[in-house]
């Protein structure tokens, strides 16, 4: 299955997202952002490990603030990450440890994840979400 | 999707969604375009969000797109909605995460043919100076009590700082600070990010040019400017930084709560918003008025750049390096305002989401000495094209609460900019023009390749038609600075 398909937006970056259960749509959807800001870690960096933990008011919310968790991490620590371990997922809470390094290059940072047509579905194959971030 | 066939057209250039057309919409919806705008309109969402925008609670007249209008997120980009105050709501998409993205023009007394051989060496120097792209740290760090007066004094700070003179503040929207605005409103977080990013340019869109006067209009406005043909011109265009953005996230996070404790029901989740009295409105008011004036300031200090820049080059070659300030405006924004409505005068909450002030002659708030001919608009181009100074109207009064348009519009997304130009091969385009190209990052030039948008030209040309903005004269670019 694959992770996450860009989705054309005349001004900012969107993309379709998919998870044979939700921890993988969120661990995918966090995969995704990193993919298209096109980062890279330093080759020699050695991994840093994050615990983030969030809360919202149901999964789309959280879904939007996991991602900016992470994009905050991402600035503040000025690492990307490439592995997402979610240790609870409920509709109102997400707890994760994360694993990364500091990055080298980054083609474009993403300014916002915002809550635009935001959905998450059920399909046959899993969930499915559509994310549109403002870069 | 809208077609044409949904369309009223009102008069040239002037269409309408009427309010019929959906059960949710408390206003009509306008669109200024031409024929052909419509059309790259009508191809994607842009008009969906703009009849979205006409469903927000306490919104007055009509829910307003200018001829650049282009699918945003929530908003349109290139939209104006005003909601009665104070009982309208206020939503932090109406602003956009860049709040008070803007433009500052500075001019210089010199013709183009006095420097054309030190135009490489003043974008080195610019690019240098000012500093650009991802993850970029200022000139100026702030410990926390500096950070929280440049929030509530904008560039006013930055005159007691050292990086203004009286006369830029004279020339900026709001004198470069508006009032209400509350530190204490804003984020931990946000203000750790804005922290190290004042005097910043940032990446994506916003760039610095160096530009030279192409063609004047109005000899009369531009000479009351300050305006000639060959002269040369600095165009800045930036915003809040990663403080804005930060401050856009918080509120429309926390306006998820208050849309159900307001009972106010919304067609799209990134429309969140709150009675402009209640306390989650005025603690966003503050918040985003905070962030503008960071915003003015952060220009101030690239101005302050800028003009250290010219030195740096000219001094010993020319006898007058000076740049002084035409205008600085803010094209994200959310006002308090006053207009007549229906006979009526009314204040209002004015969201200008990729929208620029173009308020007419004898508006109150102008200063003494543009008062008589009305305010300075700057209408930055896409990279590489034509940029636009236009002078604001009784008509834009009359019609679009003092507002025209902001820019070019995007026609074509990133990834589609990003496939079809290749940075290396724009900037060796844009060189064999004779434009000097300083940029940090070739894929992020490339996705703002002036083929991903309008023309700029054909955009400023239905303003000046339909009277919502008057041509003064057109800059073109000799020098693009980018993150």
């Amino acid at each position: 299955m694959k992770r996450f398909e860009e989705i054309p937006h005349t001004a900012d970056w969107s993309f379709r997202v998919f998870g044979r259960d939700m921890r993988e749509l969120f661990e995918n959807a966090a995969h995704a952002i990193f993919a298209l800001e096109g980062a890279r870690a330093r080759p020699e960096a050695s991994e840093t490990q994050r615990e983030v933990r969030v809360t919202a008011l149901d999964y789309e919310s959280l879904l939007v603030n996991w991602l900016t968790e992470l994009l905050w991490l991402q600035e503040s620590h000025r690492e990307m990450y490439h592995r997402f371990d979610i240790t609870l997922l409920t509709p109102t809470e997400l707890r994760a440890c994360v694993f990364g390094a500091p990055f080298s290059q980054v083609d474009k940072i993403i300014k916002a994840v915002t809550y635009h047509n935001l959905s998450i579905q059920q399909t046959t194959d899993g969930w499915e979400a559509v994310v549109v971030v403002d870069v | 999707m809208i077609t044409k066939q949904n369309l009223e057209r009102i008069s040239d250039c002037v269409y309408q969604v009427p309010q019929n057309f959906r059960g949710d919409m408390r206003v009509p919806a306008r669109l200024y375009a031409s024929e052909e705008l419509l059309e790259d309109a009508l191809q994607d969402e842009s008009v969906t969000q703009l009849v979205n925008t006409a469903t927000l609670p306490g919104i007055v007249q009509y829910a307003i797109a200018m001829p650049d209008i282009h699918q945003g997120y929530g908003f349109p980009i290139g939209g104006v909605v005003a909601t009665r105050a104070p009982d309208g709501v206020i939503s932090p998409g109406g602003v956009g995460y860049d709040i008070n993205c803007g433009v500052r023009l500075l001019a210089s007394h010199l013709h183009v043919d006095e420097i054309a051989p030190r135009i490489k060496d003043l974008a080195t120097a610019l690019y240098k100076n000012c500093p650009s792209g991802v993850g970029s740290e200022g000139s100026v760090p702030l410990n926390a009590q500096q950070l929280d007066a440049v929030l509530e004094q904008g560039a006013e700070w930055a005159l007691k700082n050292g990086y203004a003179r009286r006369e830029d503040l004279e020339r900026t929207e709001e004198f470069g600070r508006i009032s209400g605005a509350d530190a204490n409103a804003v984020s931990k977080r946000a203000k750790e990010r804005g922290r190290e990013q004042l005097g910043t340019l940032g990446a994506g869109n916003h760039f610095i040019e160096v530009d030279q006067v192409a063609e004047v209009y109005d000899a009369k406005i531009a000479e009351r400017l300050g305006l000639f043909p060959g002269q040369i011109v600095v165009q800045i265009h930036c915003g809040s930084r990663g403080l804005g953005h930060q401050v856009c996230t918080d509120y429309v996070n926390d306006f998820q709560r208050a849309v159900r404790e307001y009972k106010i029901e919304l067609p799209d989740r990134e429309l969140v918003c709150a009675p402009l009295d209640s306390p989650e409105g005025q603690a966003y008011f503050k918040a985003m008025a905070a962030s503008a004036n960071f915003a003015f300031a952060n220009r101030q200090v690239l101005a302050y750049h800028a003009r250290r820049s010219f030195e740096e080059v000219l001094a010993g070659d020319v006898k007058n390096f000076d740049l002084f300030q035409i205008y600085d405006i803010a094209h994200n924004i959310a006002k308090i305002e006053e207009h007549e409505v229906a006979g009526k005068r009314v204040r209002v909450c004015v969201h200008r989401k990729g929208a620029t002030r173009a308020f007419g002659p004898g508006a109150t708030v102008l200063p003494d000495d543009l008062r008589d001919i009305g305010q300075p608009v700057l209408i930055p181009g896409s990279m590489g094209t034509a940029s636009y100074v236009l002078i604001g109207t009784a008509k834009a009064m009359a019609e679009t609460f003092g507002s025209t348009c902001h820019g070019a519009g995007r026609v074509f997304s990133r990834a589609k900019a990003k496939k079809s130009v290749r940075g290396e091969t724009l900037r060796n385009e844009l060189e064999a023009r004779g434009i000097a190209v300083r940029a940090g990052s070739m894929a992020g030039l490339a996705e703002e390749a002036p083929q991903a948008y309008k023309d700029v030209s054909r955009v400023v040309e239905v303003v000046h038609r339909v009277g919502i903005g008057r041509k003064v004269a057109r800059l073109e670019p000799l020098a693009v600075i980018k993150g």
